[in-house]
């Protein structure tokens, strides 16, 4: 059991708000690590503070043993940390098949002239990504509709797409926020076996936020629980569960 | 024919030329930047063609290379673009939407500004007696009409590619395309100097075209014009502006009968064109192929 990702009293502060405040904790690789909380309680900062598209304030953050903290958002992108958001910034102007084949761009390395010249190099690159973007849009089961632009695809459509958009960077690590916001029970029992496979098939390490509860406890092999920018417990769902300062967090103490 | 070349040759090689202009927006625009730099390279581009076609530092350079040292032109102008555009694009690309417009037109001022008090540029003056490429304006069209070609090539390529992908979702979400592993300030860095490297090429060869080269060539009306010309046009494929800068540089000439109420047309024109088709000519050329397509069925095959 490698740690593969390693917080160490990470903060973020907005002015006088601690809205990430000394968390540490560890992923372990190949696990699905959740992470819930009531509304505000700091996830998704966490997850911007991850991806570096929030500065961490305090704290580190490591990644096989790399920093993260301090890194542009596309050169952690680069170390295979693949992400989806909560409020879905799906590439909308473009096609489906375009949004999955612009995320491949860190494992390819034509250039201007190269793709100008449609040199054999750019050509042979051009048809790997064609090729990979259409076996990834048959995994999420939107191929037949590749030309569509994503702006036309329903709200389900649209978070698997994400996820499919993340896939194409080939991540270790997946980040998803909030992957079954709206979608009804059936679509998220699809969505739990859906996420089970991807780690499966891409050996996937995935960190995810998610505030149906069955859900969570049925897919995730530990919990983290924060609430007002602290954690306030880890560990396994049936422990997490029975946790008193999970149930004060989110039903009020007696 | 003949006549009708020798008449509105001036025009037609006009059009052009503002096309190519209009397309030096459409690159930082295909990565979401409103740059209005395009007419302070253009007129950077200008001097250098001038500088070399008429200071007697260059006099030697021009009797050894005969016609040839135009190609030479349009190639330093290029590269003094590119290279000025590097060092502009650098800091004004962390401005967003209008403060990036705002810092570019502030830039075609500076430069402005300069030109008109510097020795070698001609002053107030400008630079008279450019030698001339060709004996008669419409012959020039061999020189923007193959330039043009290559660059709508050069757009339809890089459509297709992974760099012109990585333009397009920067321009649809930056913050996005940031986590999807793109390095933004890299692109906009690129798809700005591409603009400004065409700019100053059409700026050098429209220095021998036009005969005289000075300050009021890159102007803040210049900026505002070609805006216009991708407004109308659209910005959407690289269509738009080609239409739009042809279209709109010939308008005034159509409408010359009319005196000077061809000015109040033309800004009507303007209005409408921009309430009624928000995405351009283009745009609307590819809402009216869309609907006809789903109406009548696709005769298109899609993968």
């Amino acid at each position: 059991m490698t740690v593969l990702l390693e917080a160490e009293r990470l903060c973020r502060n907005f002015g006088g708000l601690k809205a990430v405040n000394n968390v540490s904790f560890q992923v372990v690789e190949g696990e699905i690590f959740g992470l819930i909380g009531p509304n505000g309680a700091g996830k998704t900062t966490l997850f911007n503070l991850m991806t570096g598209l929030t500065p961490v304030s305090n704290g580190t953050l490591r990644y096989r043993g790399e920093y993260l903290t301090g890194l542009p958002p596309h050169r952690i992108a680069g170390k295979g940390i693949g992400r989806t958001f909560q409020n879905i910034r799906l590439f909308k102007g473009l096609s489906a098949l375009e949004n999955i084949k612009v995320s491949q761009h860190v494992n390819t390395n034509c250039g201007l002239f190269s793709g100008i010249f449609c040199t054999p190099a750019s050509r042979a690159e051009e048809k790997m990504v064609d090729e990979k973007a259409w076996e990834l849009l048959k995994l999420i089961g939107l191929a037949d509709r590749a030309t569509e632009l994503a702006e036309n695809f329903s709200y389900g459509d649209q978070r698997r797409l994400e996820i499919g958009r993340a896939l194409a960077l080939e991540p270790q690590v997946l980040l998803l926020d909030e992957p079954a916001a709206g979608m009804n029970s059936a679509e998220k029992h699809g969505l739990t076996e859906f996420i089970r496979g991807i780690r499966e098939q891409f050996k996937l390490t995935v960190l995810l936020i998610e505030h149906h509860v069955p859900l969570v406890m049925n897919l995730c092999d530990r919990i983290a629980v924060l609430n007002f920018g602290e954690l306030i417990a880890v560990g396994n769902p049936v422990d997490v569960q029975k946790n008193p300062a999970v149930i004060e967090a989110y039903l009020g103490a007696e | 024919m003949d006549d009708f070349l020798q008449n509105n040759g001036f025009l037609i090689v006009t059009m052009v030329q503002q096309a190519l202009l209009a397309m030096s927006l459409y690159y930082p625009l295909m990565s979401g930047q409103l740059s209005l730099a395009s007419p302070g390279f253009y007129a950077l581009g200008g001097y250098v063609a001038a500088i070399i076609g008429t200071i007697e530092y260059f006099a030697p350079w021009r009797d050894a290379l005969g016609w040839s040292i135009f190609p030479l032109e349009w190639l330093a102008a290029g590269i003094i673009s590119g290279v000025l555009a590097v060092l502009v694009g650098i800091p004004a690309l962390r401005l967003r939407g209008i403060y990036l417009a705002l810092a570019t037109i502030a830039f075609v001022e500076i430069l402005r500004v300069i030109c008109l008090n510097l020795e070698i540029t001609g002053g107030a003056i400008g630079i008279f007696g450019v030698p001339q490429l060709f004996e008669s304006r419409w012959s020039y069209i061999w020189t923007f009409g193959p330039l043009l070609i290559l660059m709508l090539f050069f757009s339809y390529r890089i459509d297709r590619s992974r760099v012109g992908r990585a333009f397009k979702a920067i321009r649809e979400d930056e913050l996005a395309a940031d986590a999807m592993g793109i390095n933004p300030t890299r692109y906009k860095v690129l798809a700005f100097v591409i603009g400004a490297v065409l700019a100053g090429v059409v700026g050098a060869m429209s220095a021998p075209f036009l005969n005289t080269w000075n300050a009021r060539q890159g102007t803040f009306d210049a900026s505002i014009a070609y805006l216009a010309y991708v407004l109308i046009g659209g910005s959407r494929s690289m269509w738009g502006p080609l239409l739009g800068g042809t279209l709109l540089a010939a308008l005034p000439e159509v409408l010359r009968p009319l005196k000077d109420s061809r000015l109040i047309i033309n800004g009507v024109v303007l209005v409408f064109a921009s309430i009624y088709m928000p995405q351009g000519i283009a745009g609307a050329v590819g809402r009216i192929r869309n609907f006809t397509v789903r109406k009548f069925g696709s005769a298109r095959s899609e993968k």
